[in-house]
């Protein structure tokens, strides 16, 4: 009975050798020739140079959110598409009902400005409507400010 | 092996009886896109659209009742979903819960200035997951359900984006009721595991022919798909949330938990144990005894020492739920009767006097304490007049909806001769009718006048908008009607007797 487990065991071994391999591989063959941008911990993008702020802005919660709408799309679509033939018209309707589902969450984001990175006129009159004229700025402008022109005084924690 | 295009037998889709539920999901689906993209959509919309697909639902219940009635239920989808008189009975009750919740929100979200369509989206939503709990035929369908209806109203819970109490009731909700999802998903693997099936007729087939040698396994499952639709409930001991959610949340909101979440809940509950454990009935029916007795008597005694009257409604909820326990706890089809019309009544009697409750609350909401109620009497006469009955409806005072509701599950349980039970029942329900008439006394009694209101903190309540008036004249009408003249709505529960058909 527990035969018909063995692919699984099958895989787990294959994936684990495959990783394992890899690293000795790369550990093997690359060459390495280290200079300091190469041993920073990340290979592009910004030098960290401060701790990372305790509250991040929550559009980046909202691209994880959008992430996962098309990551859960993936997951029905792949089997979908594998099976499509066998199971005709009756998953044809499905994997439509599912995908106007899928999509009609897509629009709802996009509709409510999840997309809209900076400052949008609408929320920005809102906001100074509400606190006054001093407009906070999103987040998004505020990362990684440090070794471009620091002539900008507004920044919160800037240098 | 993947290169075979063999073609798979596709299971059978009946749609014209999936009409209630495709018409509420595709409402929903349908007002979030319009509204996100169109920029401004005139403010009655949302609510009007809402209340409309909650009458076509209406309207698309009878055909099928008709339907079902003359040729019997019907199973499809492989038999994971089913039709019977008791699934179209509770879409009615949603579609109704609906329809007022929409009345109620409009003029909530008027009142508190807060963007609403949301909040009628998730509704529908919340109502397509109890319409499936209701038809489900299968205990993975059942728990497709309850997460689709329970995630919304977490959602929902929390829509008052500018009072800290409604996010602290979201997050609540939010914890103890994914807890209790993993109860109830244990519970059904363990069954799976026992029966070797999740379809519920295939269950129900299994238990009534086989003779378990071990049925620890079986028990658990039972023990952990009671505690699950239990928290859903809010039975006692796992009523806690059930007090902080719905003092917190938005006021409609708690309306549509009182009505819709617990209709479907107890749906599920006459699925899954009457219908489908029915002749293990001697295994779970102590535990439901149980469950009953705290949760009619924990219920009771505990909403008399609240000040809070939305605290207070919430326990008198609980011990709502107890007697539709008692109900359940019968397991005879009597019994199952009575659950449906006391789920019916109830429907208008929360819906009714959260209606009540959304006017007297205030700009803010949150004028909920008792003081706010005295001597409602001498001032809103028509509005204080309505709270009553609904109140004394609540109480099961005779010639109200409410005595045939509590008669109905109290008769059940004497004819399965748990005469213990039933007796607890009944003095619980006085225990309750002290708490109903600590408002009432609050209402007219304590009359205070109104050249003192400054420094007493009492303060006028703002005329109630037309949707919360429409709500409370209409729930008070059917309470008196169907307290002198209860045939029509207990011949209807009686056949809505759930059937199962495999598939």
């Amino acid at each position: 009975m527990l035969g018909q487990y063995l692919p699984v065991v099958a895989l787990l071994v294959l994936a684990a050798l495959f990783a394992a391999l890899s690293f000795v591989a790369s550990r093997l063959l690359a060459p390495r020739r280290p200079h300091d941008r190469k041993l920073a911990p990340y290979e592009c993008g910004i030098i960290p140079s401060r701790e990372t702020p305790e509250r991040f802005p929550v559009r980046f919660y909202l691209v994880a959110m959008i992430f996962i709408v098309f990551d859960i799309e993936i997951i029905f679509f792949y089997p979908w598409a594998v099976a499509h033939r066998g199971i005709g018209l009756f998953g044809l309707v499905a994997v439509l009902i599912f995908s106007v589902a899928v999509f009609e969450s897509f629009v709802y984001l996009i509709g409510n400005g999840a997309l809209e990175w900076g400052p949008i006129a609408e929320v920005r009159q809102a906001v100074s409507r509400r606190f006054g004229s001093e407009v906070v700025r999103p987040g998004v402008r505020q990362v990684g400010l440090e070794g471009r022109d620091a002539g900008n005084p507004t920044i919160e924690g800037g240098p | 092996m993947f290169a075979q295009a063999e073609t798979v037998a596709t299971p059978e889709v009946l749609w014209w009886a999936l009409v209630p539920l495709l018409v509420l999901a595709g409402a929903a689906v349908l007002l979030l896109t319009v509204a996100s993209l169109v920029r401004r959509l005139p403010e009655w919309l949302p609510a009007a659209w809402t209340i409309v697909a909650g009458l076509a639902v209406l309207v698309s219940v009878v055909p099928l009742w008709n339907e079902v009635q003359d040729d019997g239920a019907r199973s499809f989808l492989a038999g994971a979903v089913g039709i019977d008189g008791s699934t179209l009975f509770v879409t009615a009750l949603l579609a109704v819960a609906v329809v007022a919740t929409a009345l109620l929100s409009r003029a909530y979200l008027t009142r508190e200035d807060l963007p609403g369509v949301e909040l009628y989206v998730l509704l529908l939503l919340s109502a397509a997951g109890g319409v499936v709990m209701a038809s489900a035929n299968d205990l993975i369908v059942l728990f497709l359900g309850l997460e689709l209806l329970s995630i919304a109203v977490y959602v929902m819970a929390a829509l008052h984006l500018r009072r800290i109490q409604s996010q602290e009731a979201a997050l609540k909700y939010f914890v103890l009721g994914a807890f209790a999802s993993a109860f109830l998903l244990y519970g059904i693997a363990l069954v799976y595991g026992a029966t070797g099936a999740t379809g519920l007729a295939r269950i129900a087939g299994y238990l009534s022919t086989t003779i378990l040698l071990e049925d620890g396994m079986l028990m658990a499952g039972f023990g952990l798909l009671l505690v699950g639709l239990g928290f859903k409930v809010a039975a006692v001991p796992f009523h806690a949330w059930a007090p902080d959610v719905y003092q917190g949340a938005p006021t409609p909101v708690v309306a549509w938990m009182a009505a819709g979440v617990k209709a479907a809940g107890f749906a599920a509950l006459l699925r899954v144990f009457v219908l489908t454990f029915g002749s293990w009935s001697g295994e779970w029916q102590p535990a439901v005894w149980g469950l009953a007795i705290l949760t009619v008597l924990g219920g009771s005694v505990v909403a008399v020492v609240q000040t809070d009257v939305k605290r207070m409604l919430a326990y008198s909820s609980i011990a709502h739920a107890g007697f539709l326990l008692v109900g359940v706890q019968a397991a005879s089809d009597r019994g199952t009767a009575a659950v449906l019309t006391y789920l019916g009544v109830y429907t208008l009697l929360a819906c009714g006097s959260f209606a009540v409750v959304t006017v007297v609350g205030g700009a803010g909401d949150d004028r909920h304490g008792i003081d706010a109620y005295r001597g409602l009497g001498a001032r809103r006469p028509w509005l204080a007049g309505a709270f009553a009955v609904l109140l004394l409806g609540q109480a099961g005072v005779p010639f109200t909806a409410g005595f045939v509701a509590k008669f109905g599950v109290i008769a059940a349980a004497t004819e399965g001769h748990s005469y213990a039970l039933a007796g607890i029942a009944m003095v619980s329900a006085a225990v309750a009718a002290f708490v109903y008439l600590r408002i009432l006394v609050a209402l007219y009694m304590e009359d205070r006048h109104l050249e003192d209101d400054d420094e007493a903190g009492a303060v006028e309540v703002d005329p109630a908008p037309w949707g919360p008036r429409i709500v409370i004249t209409v729930s008070v009408a059917l309470v008196l009607v169907l307290g002198v003249v209860p045939g029509p709505l207990v011949d209807l529960a009686k056949d809505a007797v759930p059937v199962l058909v495999g598939g």
